[in-house]
């Protein structure tokens, strides 16, 4: 009896052979996951991966403000990157089904956990460079962009075992379109709702969920909109409740021991500042790139950003 | 690979003779499937909100399948298609399957976008994308299966079930827009 019990056990115990398959062998693993070989391995694995790949990642996306928000992000990259495949397994299997491909849900279920886990992985892999990077003095639009960066070679990584899973045969291409399209906005969603996580340093006091406003859907449209020079009336009181709700910003104090002679923050009407949109994303953009656009009037940094807090 | 429950849902033994009473059961789960779909856009509002989407959202598969396919067999059958109407009943209870699993499946995804989004318009764009995605997913699986049944016509024949085909598809197509707008609230319909 107890023999069995163990064995059941280290049937479903994470193992370091199928987290080194996950890298080494994404065709193998995807193959496992298609003939339902050993599921419980795998997804137990994936499951550890994914949580400590995307909290270290988070961790160090925190780390650009430092204290309790590298808390904060450690939790929430893997809590959104977990609830958004909860959201999209069901999707991933209706399209593969309906495209020729009828996997039973489990193997669509582990197939979409070893995907994401190899992309967590490769987060894990790049959080040291980036830490690097932002200790090197990157400010924040460069560290989003780094981050952005390490998003999209994970994503690149999660892909090959997607694309290995799905096999070969008619609609493979389209089917796997079909995931990376629900896959995006559910992710941009989920992370929207769970954002800030890379915040400027000489924010004083990060909040852990920014107050409910728009959504994903909504700041890609204003955003596009904006850089078209369109900009809508209302995003004057929608940044003002933002601001009012949300952030409060410390008067910058310089990182270096010798005192800085510019002002921390100088007020810029409107007109006078691109309209780019990046300046309201605080700790959207990792995760969810796009962000509502300028207030009417802002605050700018006068000075090179990465001079305090952080890491 | 073992073949799951979803394999025998949607694509049943093609060799085997139709089996009406299968395919009606087949047609209802597809139903039941796309209700799951108007649950998810009655979660915004609640209450009987969820009740009137989850009866809106398959009302669309029932008025096509009870409307648009029998059109189409008739427009076919002018053109002598070799086709005979259990083959015609299977191809559409099929096709609700294939319509009810995709929007079974985006059915969270949706509900996500329908609770969390702060605009109407978000919630609207969202929502109708589960059902442009659902209903394509139907109408192309109805097609293809009955399109299988046409090969080796000639030239003329084919091109004229080309037309009527595309014309079921913009009927069809504007058939289940007109009930989901006339049924759903989330699009101003019946509240």
């Amino acid at each position: 009896m107890s023999a069995q019990v163990h064995a059941a056990r280290a049937a479903t115990a994470p193992s370091l052979d199928v987290l080194s398959r996950l890298l080494r062998d994404p065709a193998g693993v995807a193959q496992r996951c298609r003939e339902e070989d050993n599921l419980g391995q795998i997804t137990a694995t994936a499951l550890v991966a994914i949580t400590l790949g995307a909290a270290v990642f988070g961790g160090v996306i925190g780390s650009f403000r430092g204290g309790v928000q590298i808390g904060y992000a450690a939790i929430k990259i893997p809590l959104a990157l977990l609830a958004t495949l909860a959201l999209c397994t069901p999707g991933f299997h209706a399209f593969s089904a309906t495209l020729g491909r009828a996997f039973p849900l489990r193997s669509v279920v582990s197939l979409s956990l070893a995907a994401a886990a190899r992309a967590a992985l490769v987060l894990l892999a790049s959080a040291p460079v980036l830490w690097l990077m932002f200790d090197l003095g990157l400010d924040y639009h460069q560290a989003a962009l780094a981050a952005a960066f390490a998003y999209g070679l994970a994503g690149l990584a999660a892909l090959g075992v997607l694309l290995r899973g799905l096999g070969a045969g008619k609609g493979r291409v389209l089917t796997a379109l079909g995931f990376v399209a629900l896959f995006f906005a559910v992710a941009g969603q989920t992370s929207w709702i769970l954002r800030p996580y890379l915040v400027r340093p000489r924010t004083e006091s990060p909040p852990f969920l920014r107050a409910r406003e728009g959504g994903f859907g909504d700041a890609v449209l204003k955003s596009g909109r904006s850089s078209m020079g369109i900009f809508d009336e209302d995003l004057t009181t929608h940044e003002h409740s933002w601001e009012e709700d949300s952030y409060e910003h410390a008067p910058a104090a310089p990182r270096s021991p010798e005192p800085r002679t510019w002002p921390a923050v100088r007020a810029v009407p409107e007109a006078a500042v691109p309209a780019e949109g990046a300046e309201g994303a605080e700790g959207a953009v990792p995760a969810a790139p796009a962000a509502p656009a300028a207030p009417a009037v802002r605050a700018v940094p006068a000075a090179p950003e990465r001079q305090e807090g952080g890491l | 690979m073992r073949a799951g429950w979803t394999a025998a849902f949607l694509t049943p033994d093609p060799a085997a003779p139709v089996d009406l009473r299968a395919e009606a059961a087949r047609f209802c789960t597809g139903a039941g499937l796309a209700a799951l779909y108007g649950l998810a856009l009655g979660t915004r509002e609640g209450g009987v909100s969820l009740l009137r989407h989850a009866v809106g959202v398959p009302a669309a598969l029932v008025a096509v399948a009870g409307l648009a396919v029998p059109a189409l067999f008739i427009a076919l059958a002018l053109f002598d298609a070799p086709l005979d109407p259990p083959r015609v009943v299977a191809a559409s209870a099929r096709a609700a399957a294939s319509a009810g699993l995709i929007l079974a499946g985006v059915a969270p995804a949706a509900a996500l976008y329908v609770v969390s989004s702060n605009g109407e318009g978000a919630a609207i764009v969202a929502g109708g994308l589960g059902l442009v995605l659902g209903g394509v997913a139907g109408v192309s699986r109805l097609l293809r299966e009955l399109g299988a049944g046409l090969a080796g016509q000639s030239e003329v024949r084919r091109l004229a079930t080309g037309v009527v085909f595309a014309g079921f598809a913009l009927f069809a197509t504007a058939l289940a827009a007109r009930v989901w707008w006339a049924t759903l609230p989330i699009f101003g319909g019946v509240s």
